[in-house]
């Protein structure tokens, strides 16, 4: 089944073209790494679907509706949800009213009987190493990745984007961000993530999207895309 | 977000307390204020005038530490909106024929949409934009009182009836007091709610809060309405009491007078710019009315402490309480400053 | 080729800034054709003061990020200074009618309102700014708003206490017979006041283009890390650029003090004014700044010409409303971006 489809997807700022006309496909349980050089224009794409800077042209379909333009809340009401690349969820709520407050307003009325124990339960999903009443502002970057996606997920999402979660993570750090991703992945949510590291990306992804100056050079099954000389190039250059 | 009080161990007292979002130490205090014109000096009518400016400024300033506190906007416009609801009072009564009371109310309506017109058109606005616009808004509310002078007499004023058919400032006192309590649980009220926690949420991290599910559109007007409602009323009881309105009560000076308080009192906290607003303005004005020959100098206090707040200590006096005197050893104490602490 | 012309002026007509400046134009030739040619004078005359002012504005903002609100009370220093020069000088001018000071006088009165509002911001900076910066930077945009707002309120209030609330004006500057240009009579001190204004804000413009320390300030309004990785001394731009936009202000208010005399709070209208000016033309853009200033300053001489005085607080104000509204980023372009803001 196809979660999210984009057509021709166009993000220009002014004279510059960031996306330029990416067309892709996520399915049902797939785990898509999105790669490409710094300033390829990966946050601008996920940007451009999450409607947080809605694209100048293309389309998006998400579980089958076309969604292209929604505003970020309606997008997080049909169950897509995101981490950021500078994580930063509430700077001055503690650990637990950050995730509270995804709960609460990315669900459903009535949905969530208990926010707190269900904010406390994603906090305990994502393996938050402090106490859920640590101040966010307190905490450092690889702490506030930890606490961003269980933001992310109180919202009970079936989509779920991720923005270099695992850089700057220690060898250690890694292995527990993996098990985490599957442990995601289980609950039947789609993901797909933006990362560099490619120990991560060929553990986890089972699929590679790889985007260069906006454009879409290659995608397909992790390793094909990962032996593709385009790919090699655009990393190393010429 | 407040501890939500579920708590069957706590008995009734506190719980009573609890939803009238009270500490033992707030009841104490809001019984002092109640008795506090039957303590001499305090029962000299002059006093008590003052007493009173003082609960209209503290209850402003809760209602304008909604908008700046919860959704870091400054409404600079706020004595404008408040101009607006007295106007529309004084108004309804003079030519309408209408009750006070009622045409409080409805000042208090012509505030809100007010309040929701701006709110709408800031929406688009950073941060200090937003303030100039309201800014703007306030000097073109404020120019039409001077100008429609068919209406307003401009800036002779209008003589407007006062709410209690007494000469005496005793019931004018103990309203402004329920009007400031009244203020503060209403706000605290909707900031408990699940309400606040979206406001805290946009004002921090409007990304975050949207792609949590949040309509900033929704909660930023709904917040500047709620708190031009405020002003509204407000409004209206000091076009009721002091007897005259002139546009002057929309200047920029005077809405700097609340800031000033809501933010030595503590933004983000209601309850600091109150509790401040009583001893501090009490003593501006007798610095005011005893070194009368020296005209300006309390405001230069007064600016003196705003700069000072600003730069050594911005978190203003309810910050400084929370850190170093909510927590006291003696457990006494602290129940007495905080409490029953609810469990979470 | 004159085609390509056409072609390029009908379209910068259709930008947001063109169009805006063309009405101006068109409506100040409509007026002075139906009223006369004073209303062209008096627009010229505030909107030279206004640039002054509005060019001290953007400059705080754009560089430092101060949402300036005591920026009128510069001019109000500079008023005030001023005239507590001049007015021993026109009474030694009155003893001696010879004297060099007749010509000379009122410039050392402008310059000294220069440089009282150059040491007023150099110690604002020293004693406000300069504390709240070094302590934190978390939130700067509305603490120093907040500041400056409380400097507002403080300096308004010390002018009461030291100098008294009194107008503290004089007669004029230049004393001689009023110019004529084209049938419209100019007083000499209003001429003069154009032309100071004129002057400094072309100096002013030069200096920021081209000297090394101009470069230095632009640089520090785009990248305050990037200038100190080059080796830009952050405080001391900062003290220069503070002490400028108050000079700004401040000889702005001297040389209007013909015109507008010094009391606490006339710094309030050229404040409210600059603010229209800097929204109407974006953020630290200074020729932006300087057509705005006209622009304004127009549409505060047609309101007050045609709709009568007072309503000059209501008419611009609504339509700075508007532009608010439908172009939140000024008529020519910059980044007052809002939270909804594609
Ligand atoms: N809001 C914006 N305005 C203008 N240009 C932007 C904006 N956001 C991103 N860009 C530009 O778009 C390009 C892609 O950026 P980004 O998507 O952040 O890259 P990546 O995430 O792949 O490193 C960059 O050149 C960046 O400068
Ligand atoms: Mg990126």
């Amino acid at each position: 089944m196809i979660v999210l489809e984009t057509n021709n997807l166009t993000k220009k700022f002014g004279g510059l073209t960031a996306v330029n006309a990416v067309s892709m496909t996520i399915n049902q349980g797939d785990i898509v790494g999105l790669i490409g050089p710094n300033g390829a224009g990966k946050t601008t794409f996920i940007n451009a679907i999450s409607g947080l800077n809605p694209p100048t042209s293309g389309t998006v379909t998400m579980f089958g509706k076309e969604t292209s333009g929604l505003t970020p809340e309606k997008m997080c009401r049909l169950g897509l949800s995101r981490t950021f690349q500078i994580p930063s969820p509430f700077p001055k709520m503690t650990a637990i009213e950050s995730v509270m407050t995804a709960t609460i307003f990315g669900n459903p009325p009535g949905k969530i009987t208990d926010p707190v124990a269900h904010s406390r339960e994603m906090l305990e999903f994502v393996e938050f190493p402090m106490k859920e009443t640590v101040v966010a502002e307190q905490l450092n970057t690889v702490q506030l990745k930890r606490l961003d996606l269980a933001r992310a997920l109180a919202s009970n999402p079936k989509l779920l984007f991720m923005d270099e979660l695992a850089s700057g993570l220690s060898e250690g750090e890694l292995k527990d961000i993996m098990r985490i991703i599957d442990k995601i992945s289980k609950k039947g949510i789609s993901i797909l993530m933006i990362e560099h590291i490619m120990q991560l990306i060929m553990a986890v992804c089972n699929r590679l999207l790889c985007i260069q100056f906006g454009t879409k050079i290659a995608e397909g099954p992790t390793q094909e895309v990962a032996n593709d000389p385009k790919v090699t190039k655009a990393y190393l250059g010429e | 977000m407040e501890p939500t009080t579920n708590d069957l161990n706590m008995n009734l007292f506190d719980r009573v307390l609890d939803r009238l979002c009270l500490t033992p130490i707030g009841l104490a205090g809001l019984i002092l204020l109640l008795i506090l014109p039957f303590i001499p000096p305090f029962n000299q009518e002059y006093m008590l005038r003052w007493l009173i400016y003082c609960g209209f400024v503290a209850a402003m300033s809760v209602g304008f530490d909604l908008t700046a506190g919860y959704i870091n906007i400054v409404n600079f416009g706020y004595m404008a909106v408040a101009g607006t609801g007295g106007y529309t009072s004084a108004l309804l009564v003079i030519n309408a024929g209408l009750s006070p009371w009622i045409a409080m109310l409805a000042g208090g309506v012509s505030s809100a949409i007010l309040g929701l017109i701006i709110g709408m058109i800031s929406l688009r606005l950073r941060g200090i934009f937003a303030a100039c616009l309201s800014w703007f808004f306030g000097l073109a509310v404020m120019g039409l009182a001077i100008k429609m002078v068919w209406l307003t007499r401009g800036p002779l004023g209008l003589r407007t009836p006062r709410l209690f058919e007494t000469e005496s400032n005793f019931p004018f006192y103990f309203l402004i007091i329920i009007l400031v309590y009244l203020t503060y649980l209403v706000c605290k009220w909707v900031v408990r709610s699940k309400m606040g926690l979206a406001f805290q949420a946009i004002a921090q991290n409007m990304e975050a809060a949207r792609t949590s599910g949040i309509d900033p559109v929704f909660y930023r007007v709904f917040n500047f309405t709620m708190s031009c409602a405020i002003a509204g009323v407000l409004g209206g009881f000091y076009a009721h009491f002091y007897g005259i309105l002139t546009p002057d009560m929309m200047h920029t000076s005077k809405t700097v007078e609340i800031l000033a308080v809501a933010y030595i009192g503590g933004r983000g906290s209601l309850w600091g710019g109150a509790v401040v607003a009583f001893p501090f303005i009490f003593l501006m004005e007798i610095v005011r009315s005893t070194l009368s020959h020296l005209p300006g100098l309390n405001l230069v206090i007064y600016a003196l402490v705003l700069i000072l707040v600003m730069i050594y200590y911005p978190g203003g006096f309810s910050y400084f309480y929370d850190t170093h005197i909510r927590q006291p050893k003696n457990r006494a104490l602290r129940y007495f400053l905080n409490g029953r602490e609810a469990k979470v | 080729m004159s085609k390509n012309i056409v072609a390029d002026l009908t379209a910068w007509v259709r930008t947001a800034a063109g169009l805006s400046m063309t009405i101006a134009v068109i409506v100040a030739i409509a007026a002075t054709i139906h009223t006369g040619p004073y209303l062209l004078v008096n627009t010229i005359v505030t909107g030279g003061m206004l640039a002054l002012v509005a060019t001290g504005l953007t400059l705080m903002l754009g560089v430092l990020n101060i949402p300036m609100f005591a920026h009128g009370e510069y001019f109000m220093i500079g008023s005030l200074t001023a005239y507590y020069i001049f007015t021993p000088i026109s009474e030694f001018i009155l003893e001696h009618p010879d004297s060099w000071l007749v010509t000379f006088g009122p410039f050392i009165a402008i310059l000294g309102a220069l440089i009282g509002g150059a040491i007023a911001g150099a110690i604002s900076e020293k004693l406000v700014f300069g504390p709240l910066r070094r302590r934190s930077t978390d939130n700067w945009v509305m603490n120093s708003f907040l500041l400056t707002v409380g400097l507002s309120v403080l300096l308004v209030n010390l002018h009461q206490l030291i100098f008294g609330a009194d107008f503290k004006g004089i007669v004029g500057y230049w004393q001689g017979m009023p110019i004529s240009i084209a049938g419209a009579y100019i007083s000499l001190d209003r001429a003069l006041a154009f032309i100071i204004s004129a002057v400094i804000v072309a100096l002013f413009y030069l200096f920021m283009t081209y000297t090394r320390t101009g470069m230095a300030i632009r640089a520090v309004s785009q990248d305050i890390t990037g200038a100190e990785i080059v080796g830009i001394d952050i405080e001391k731009i900062v003290l220069l650029t503070i002490s400028l936009a108050c000079a700004l202000a401040a000889v702005s208010g001297g040389s209007l003090l013909f015109m507008i005399p010094s009391y606490p709070s006339v710094g309030l209208e050229p404040l409210y004014m600059a603010w229209f000016v800097v929204i109407l033309s974006g953020l630290g853009n200074i020729l932006g700044a300087v057509v705005g200033a006209f622009m304004v300053a127009l549409l505060k001489v047609i309101t007050v010409e045609y709709v009568g005085a007072g309503w000059d607080f209501v008419v611009p104000s609504a339509l700075i409303m508007l532009i608010l509204i439908f172009k939140p980023s000024g008529i020519f372009g910059s980044d007052v971006r809002g939270v909804l803001d594609k």
